[in-house]
């Protein structure tokens, strides 16, 4: 643990306030993982700023074309979200599969994605929504594609003290999907994900994002196979060629958790699932 | 609001936490980096809150703060300010004696060991209090975060299906 935590009540005040700080400083969101690496001796910053009483983070607005999810608000919050429901069907999906219901009670996304996991399901699913993150620091803002804000295993683009303020995904109407295998069905780290958004008409798919987890050093837009998908009959055929196709765009690692091959293999088998579960799929 | 910063003594921040436990309004002066659980069974001396694996994974340490369920051990205790917290003591029928989930897991026999019993407590009252009406397929989901050793979940789930229904007569 640090040596001392401090809460600012407004972004004004944090920006105010980071100055007199310790230069070993973390932003404490819902504490799932910063917690968890202090506790096991991973995590040695002296000073974190417990960013979890910022009003403006805590938000979830639609406007005419986007909704935007404050990086603060608790998954079980966007899990009851009408909106999210409605805008978001991959996100929608994921959160069932996001740990446990007590974590998600206290987990965000923008900690979800600050953490810079390629196994983190609520990011993997916002990739696949086509979602922007929205960044500030001392006043200074900037929107990315989420899947930019990945560099590397636990490296992000974020600058010292910037933050996520929220996530905008755009209000289009789509089907979503996400399959995850782990250890056990629920409460398990993914051993491969597969998210998938995907416009239909008419049994056409219009356009598709594919995004996958724990199969790459970062969560990944698989851009080949989504532009391949787009102008494909949503069909048995199609799902098996998309399955062949992602296989090569992953680089799947062995590790505690699972074998690249099986991986990489499992990515094909999620991804055609995922395909033929949308709605209006020729089984 | 921050938190004032101390550099008496240990350079620790020292921080009014205003909070209420168990119905009762309760204020002390902790280090700003006491973990909730610390906080609970140190500071508190409420022992029926366990710690486990102390990551996440156990759910031993449930406590309901303004009635969500939550990990106490990756909570500090500096985000319980101003917030309610109850823990398994906390709990009780309307009669003032045991909880009729209490009741329930000691009639079907859902306890053993007993020490992952105040979290999956916790967990059904979270959950019986937001669904009164919950199914086995709630309760299964609801109790994914709560490993049990010893019982093989069975007894535990038909402890919470029994006390589903009562549960809401007695609450005020």
């Amino acid at each position: 643990m640090p040596e001392i935590i401090v809460k600012p009540s407004s972004l004004k005040e944090l920006w105010k306030t980071l100055p007199g700080l310790p230069a070993d400083r973390k932003y404490l969101a819902g504490g799932t993982d910063l917690v968890t690496a202090a506790n096991a001796g991973a995590d040695n910053a002296s000073c974190w700023l417990d960013i979890g009483g910022l009003p403006e983070l805590g938000v979830m607005k639609e406007t005419a074309g986007t909704l935007f999810i404050g990086s603060g608000v608790k998954l079980s919050a966007i899990q009851a979200s009408s909106a999210v429901r409605k805008w978001c069907p991959v996100l929608y999906a994921a959160l069932p599969h996001f740990a446990s219901p007590s974590l998600r009670n206290m987990a965000t996304l923008g900690g979800n994605a600050a953490n810079g996991s390629p196994c983190a399901d609520g990011v993997c699913a916002l990739v696949a929504e086509d979602a922007n993150v929205c960044l500030e620091l001392k006043g200074k803002k900037r929107t990315l594609p989420l899947a930019e804000l990945f560099l590397g295993p636990k490296r992000t683009a974020l600058k010292k003290d910037e933050l996520i303020t929220g996530f905008t995904v755009s209000k289009r109407k789509r089907a979503g999907a996400y399959l995850k295998l782990g250890p056990r069905s629920y409460f398990g780290i993914s051993k491969a994900a597969v998210a998938l958004s995907a416009e239909l008409s008419a049994g056409k798919i219009i356009k598709a994002v594919v995004a996958l987890g724990s199969v790459a050093p970062v969560p990944l837009r698989a851009a080949k196979t989504s532009a391949w998908l787009a102008g494909k009959e949503l069909s048995a055929q199609t799902a098996r060629a998309a399955a062949g196709l992602v296989k090569k765009e992953v680089s799947p690692i062995t590790d505690a958790r699972s074998e690249a091959g099986y991986r990489r293999e499992m990515c094909g088998v999620l991804l055609e699932r995922a395909l033929l579960s949308l709605p209006g799929a020729a089984k | 609001m921050l938190i004032p910063v101390s550099e008496e003594k240990n350079r620790y921040g020292l921080l009014a936490l205003s909070c209420t436990v168990n119905g009762r309004r309760t204020e002390r002066e902790i280090p700003s980096n006491r973990s909730l659980l610390e906080f609970i069974r140190e500071d508190l001396g409420l022992k029926g809150t366990k710690e486990g694996c102390g990551e996440g994974e156990c759910g031993a340490c449930l406590v309901l703060v303004d009635g969500k369920a939550v990990n106490s051990c990756l909570m500090t205790a500096s985000q319980l300010q101003g917030r309610k917290l109850v823990t398994i003591e906390g709990l009780k029928g309307r009669d003032g004696g045991l909880h009729p989930l209490q009741k329930t897991f000691m009639a079907e026999g859902a306890v053993q060991c007993g020490f992952c019993t105040p979290g999956l407590i916790i967990a059904s009252e979270a959950l019986l209090r937001r669904k009164p009406k919950a199914t086995l397929e709630d309760i299964k989901l609801e109790l994914t975060g709560n490993l049990c050793r010893c019982t093989g979940y069975e007894k535990i789930l038909s402890a919470v299906e029994k006390a589903r229904g009562k549960l809401h007569k007695c609450r005020k």
